[in-house]
């Protein structure tokens, strides 16, 4: 018997704000943009919307009561959420639980930041080099021996693949290399110039085996979609996208733990979101995988079934995840040349490829289901998002 | 010949601040003891340290040395300046140990150069005694 929740709720709005370097627009302001379009495109107001789950700088406390005042509303389902990158997909997958459980009838979904300003935009600024707040720092097992920063985890996993399955850097550059081609097809990328293997062999290390180009780029910028059901979507004015599937598995062990840093909890939570969707690798028609570095896109392949585990170089090295590839992958450029805002442009994209909406150039020709995904919390959280068009 | 008072203030990088439930981790370290924690009511060891085994959530909870010997489960090499403490030893390795005893943790492989570091490469312990308070453990490879 299909699960109860396939198909039965959709997106029904997509918004981005400006993205890149936006120095003086806070992330409320950048999400009220994106929030702002996602409503313009389903013909809402905001006095239609009843439930706001959101994710904003983890320094900021409840920021979804800043997001529902701004849109002068009262929520009878509101929250912000803490699972780093994998935040964005749980709130819509939240939003569908609210709205089943009859707490809301129509949820905005989004995440901003201001990365790049942070970390940029003032002399004072371009010495504050880490994101994570002070107080959220460890204070031991780590900072001690030199282990600093989201890089370094992650870099971890990178290691131990390559050294168990022979992975090169060859196949991080080519994951790199693809989604920067995909970024030169879209105006609102952040990155403009073309990328080659060269480059990226030729760049500095940052926490080896990871170079410059294997770690995504600081980004000011939001995304929103708006969650509603599918039977109300048919009144509204835009062209909806069904959300088939999703779901969330956390190894909250921990990612030194078992093999957690080469076969993720993109594994669990992937069997878990194909079953709801009735659904396997081979019905995916586009990828949108969480690309805070190039490992995790070639680890999550194979955790999602895409390659067996093990050939995940192999499979990218097919140009698998080129426009015309075998899945074309992260088509907005990701979050290695796009902009890199948690995850929430990649659903975006997701719903946009599957609405049809781009020119030839960009648009996966014949796209019916997509996959996305969300990695983030400290390397142990991960969700799961399959799309399918209306 | 340095006044300890010079050698204390010299040291520019982050010194250990132990929790509850670790400090008996730092104390043994102090002594050139690496100890693991470990349940005696069902023989579980485990690593960071919690209040309760969290297998069978008994209080009895001990400190026991381990061998000191252990494999490189997987290795970095930190070319990026994140503190200025590391900034001239750059690039240094920072390595997931796991203990021959099952635990696994953060530290650094030294005695070797970072770039000759390998996955499952055999390591012991070395102590590092860096503040009056503080002893750091790290590895060298075996031999
Ligand atoms: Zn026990």
């Amino acid at each position: 018997m299909a699960h109860a929740l396939r198909d039965k709720y959709a997106i029904v709005g997509t918004g981005k704000s400006q993205l890149g370097r936006v120095p003086g627009v806070s992330t409320l302001g950048l999400l009220e943009q994106a929030i702002a379009q996602a409503l313009d495109e389903a013909g809402l107001k905001n006095s239609d919307v009843d439930g706001v789950i959101c994710r904003g700088p983890d320094d900021m406390y409840c920021f979804h009561q800043h997001i529902a005042r701004r849109l002068d509303i009262n929520c009878g389902f509101s929250t912000s959420l803490d699972n780093g990158g994998a935040s964005q997909i749980l709130s819509i997958s939240m939003a569908c639980m609210a709205i089943e459980a009859g707490l809301a009838t129509t949820v905005v979904c989004g995440y901003g930041r201001d990365s790049w300003s942070r970390t940029h935009a003032t002399k004072e600024a371009r010495t504050q080099t880490d994101l994570v707040p002070a107080a959220q720092r460890p204070r031991e097992f780590g900072p001690e021996h030199g282990y600093f920063a989201a890089v370094a985890p992650h870099a971890f996993g990178a290691r131990r693949h390559m050294h168990e399955f022979g992975t090169t850097r060859e196949d991080f550059a080519e994951i790199a290399c693809a989604f920067r081609e995909h970024a030169l097809r879209n105006p609102e990328a952040m990155m403009k110039e073309p990328l080659t293997r060269a480059d990226y062999l030729a760049a500095r290390y940052i926490v080896e085996p990871f170079g410059l180009f294997d770690c995504s780029i600081l980004s000011d910028g939001a995304g929103a979609v708006v969650v509603t059901s599918a039977e109300r979507a048919r009144d509204l004015k835009s062209r909806p996208v069904t959300i088939k599937g999703f779901a969330t598995f956390n190894n909250t062990k921990g990612w030194f733990e078992e093999d957690h840093m080469v076969s993720t909890a993109a594994q669990e939570s992937g069997a878990r979101a194909y079953k709801m969707a009735g659904v396997g690798p081979s019905d995916i028609d586009t990828g949108q995988i969480y690309d805070c570095f190039t490992y995790m896109v070639l680890t999550q392949l194979e955790d999602y079934g895409f390659a067996r585990k093990g050939e995940g170089g192999e499979f990218v090295r097919s140009g698998a995840l080129r426009l015309g590839g075998a899945l074309p992958t992260n088509t907005s450029g990701g979050q290695l040349s796009e902009a890199h805002v948690e995850g929430m442009l990649q659903i975006v994209e997701g719903a946009r490829q599957l609405q049809g909406r781009y020119d030839a150039s960009r648009q996966v020709r014949d796209a019916e289901i997509a996959l996305v995904s969300g990695h983030g919390g400290n390397t142990v959280c991960h969700s799961t998002l399959i799309l399918g068009k209306a | 010949m340095s006044d300890p008072q010079t050698t204390k203030s010299a040291y520019a990088k982050p010194i250990p601040v132990p929790s509850h439930e670790s400090r008996p981790f730092w104390e043994a370290l102090r002594q050139h003891k690496l100890t693991m924690p470990k349940c005696s009511a069902c023989g579980h060891r485990w690593f960071p340290p919690t209040l309760l085994c969290p297998s069978c959530r008994s209080a009895e909870v001990v400190w026991e040395p381990v061998s000191g010997r252990g494999k490189v489960f997987s290795f970095v090499n930190f070319h990026r300046n994140y503190h200025k403490g590391f900034a001239d030893e750059r690039p240094y390795c920072v390595a997931v140990v796991a203990l021959d005893e099952g635990p696994r943790m953060i530290s650094n492989v030294i005695g070797i150069a970072p770039d000759e570091v390998r996955c499952d490469m055999a390591v012991e312990v070395v102590y590092e005694d860096i503040a009056e308070t503080a002893t750091l453990a790290k590895f060298k490879p075996v031999g």
